[in-house]
């Protein structure tokens, strides 16, 4: 986990470093007087080389210091606390209905394979990856909060507010993974264990969901975390549509704004979050399925 | 032996044909059997017949934009600002009095320059990197895996945003952002077939023979590494159609009034209580030019490698 953290900041250090343009006149506007460039120059060690300025960069990190925001003049970390929490309800709720929908689907467009629910499945499916997200909900917002009006038309602080960008994250993301979910189980309802028990006699019932379905969620289950990080970047465009001051809409108005350390504070929390869910998944992975041990 | 690769369909010569098919002549029809086969499967393929139909629509109206429709994309009429759907504006008019259509049309110019440009970016990327990583092992591999690794468990759409953050918003850094956010998929397919590849006898042969290393990487493993990397393309064309229309609509891509699909979708934002046709119709779009490129992807998948799923 270290060498990928290290990776992670360098790389996003590393892309702001490279930037094209100067980095006094992206803070400071670019007509200043020689003495105020050298005093930004100073003031943020732009004038170090790049070793030490990523060294330095890397320290604040790790010390839970993100910089201070140059439109706002108040700490990163300070304003990304304040946006998170919206952001990782939506994350939340939209992973819970990706899986809620995704594995009663995949599991019966299997068992009945090539049958009429199957292709029904699988028509959904095809028709939910190919639906951009974004797009997605703004058809929902349009019918639910315009016309019928359960749900508020921008972000209103409420629990109500999440509902529609979750449901919008969530049934496209399930998409793609009840075709997964599909393939997992065919795969497993072919190996030898599955017919024995049906030949021995067991229930089909029992056979589908105590014995295949265990085994197909183990690949599964590593899936759900490269899930995670999708729906924390198809959130950002979301945030935008209904309103909601989560963490994407703070990226996205700061790279606009060129305030460059709240868009590497953002980065660095998001990308964090996500290997902290492929590492979760992992260790999950490992506990379902004894098989796989971890050196 | 013989016997049981030729009921498999495998192509088999005996002593007699080896010699002959040693002449190019007798080859070549044995080449083109093999290819007609194919594209005989691939049409017989309903998905691929949809796809391929969906994809030439979308890229016939990108190429004759102009002589499709009598309006132009980016000149105001403030005498048809907001017009429902009819049969003068098909698709209805924006808050400047231009045609949805024509300009979901020309949409569909930057929709493909930017897809096929940046795949093409990010293949030629995700290949040299996956080859080298397969061919020469060891700690060149390790590197390249590690960030391989990174780059693959991130969205696409997420560090697409973070180039673009570094290299300013336009349609030329979506085209550079993408191709650096989406090569990690081949880099990982490529080195797959290197490392199984490269332990055949025909490689070993060349090796011995004293055949430099690139002449090995990409005269003689490189074809045979091919296949899955163009089946990938065909479906990373739409997740880049996608991410282009997603950047644009954040304001971080095409800026109007260039008619990106995006674009398009981020003025109908705001309307889309007074005017939802303007943010309807190139979602609309999106969805069917991804469908078809996914029929055609997966039809393509279907084809080549029938045991996968």
């Amino acid at each position: 986990m270290v060498p990928v953290l290290i990776l992670m900041t360098l790389i996003v250090f590393m892309i702001f470093y490279f930037a094209p343009g100067d980095p006094v006149s992206r803070i400071a506007g670019p007509n200043v007087t020689q003495e105020v460039y050298d005093n930004i120059m100073q003031k943020h060690g732009l004038d170090q080389p790049f070793v030490v300025q990523y060294f330095k960069f890397a320290k604040s990190v790790v010390k839970g210091d993100l910089g201070i925001s140059i439109l706002q003049d108040r700490p990163v970390v300070e304003m990304i606390r304040e946006r998170l929490p919206v952001t990782l309800q939506i994350g939340l709720l939209g992973f819970l209905i990706t899986f809620i929908i995704a594995i009663p689907a995949g599991v019966i467009a299997a068992v009945k394979k090539n049958t009429v629910v199957d292709y029904l499945c699988m028509s959904g499916s095809l028709l939910g990856i190919a639906i951009p997200t974004f797009w997605f909900g703004m058809l929902l917002l349009y019918v639910f909060a315009y016309k019928l009006r359960w749900f508020p038309i921008s972000g209103d602080g409420t629990i109500k507010q999440l509902v529609l960008p979750a449901f919008a994250i969530g049934l496209t993301n399930a998409a793609i993974t009840a075709r997964m979910v599909r393939s997992s189980m065919l795969e497993v309802l072919k190996q030898d264990y599955v017919r024995t028990a049906k030949s021995k006699g067991l229930y089909e019932k029992t056979v589908v969901y105590s014995h295949a379905l265990k085994n197909a969620m183990i690949p599964i289950i590593s899936l759900m975390g490269l899930r995670l990080g999708w729906i924390i970047g198809g959130s950002v465009a979301l945030e935008i549509i209904f309103s909601i001051p989560g963490i994407g809409r703070l990226m996205v108005d700061s790279i606009l704004a060129r305030d460059y350390p709240v868009v590497q504070g953002a980065m660095i929390v998001l990308t964090s979050s996500i290997i902290f869910a492929n590492i979760l998944a992992d260790i999950l992975y490992s506990v379902v399925d004894p098989r796989i041990r971890y050196s | 032996m013989l016997e049981e690769y030729r009921s498999k369909n495998v192509e088999v010569y005996s002593d007699k044909e080896w010699l002959e098919a040693d002449a190019t002549e007798e080859r070549v029809p044995e080449k083109k059997t093999a290819f007609t086969d194919f594209t005989k499967k691939l049409f017989r393929h309903k998905g691929a017949i949809v796809g391929a139909v969906i994809i030439f629509l979308f890229i016939f109206s990108a190429i004759f934009a102009p002589l499709l429709t009598p309006y132009d994309y980016d000149v105001p009429d403030i005498s048809s600002v907001l017009e429902a759907p009819s049969g003068t504006h098909l698709f209805g008019t924006d808050e400047f009095g231009r045609d949805i259509l024509t300009r979901i049309v020309y949409g569909s110019r930057i929709s493909l320059e930017v897809a096929f440009i940046a795949v093409f970016f990010s293949l030629i990327l995700g290949t040299v990197l996956g080859a080298i990583a397969g061919y020469y092992g060891g700690v060149v591999d390790y590197i390249i895996t590690s960030i391989t690794d990174i780059a693959w468990s991130f969205p696409t759409t997420l560090l697409a945003i973070a180039f673009i953050a570094a290299l300013g918003t336009g349609v030329q850094n979506v085209i550079i952002a993408i191709a650096l956010a989406s090569w990690s998929g081949y880099c990982r397919v490529v080195r797959g077939q290197f490392l199984s590849l490269k332990q055949r006898e025909f490689i070993e042969a060349a090796r011995v023979l004293g055949m430099s290393d690139a002449r090995i990487i990409f005269g003689h493993i490189l074809p045979n590494a091919l296949t899955p990397v163009v089946v990938m393309a065909t479906l990373e064309l739409p997740k880049a159609i996608v991410i282009e229309a997603s950047l644009s609509f954040l304001g971080l891509g095409a800026q109007p009034p260039v008619p990106s699909w995006g674009v398009i979708l981020d003025s109908g934002k705001g309307l889309l209580d007074m005017a939802p046709w303007v943010s309807f119709f190139p979602g609309l779009m999106i969805m069917i030019v991804v469908l078809g490129f996914n029929l055609f992807g997966d039809a393509l998948q279907d084809v080549i490698d029938p045991n996968s799923q």
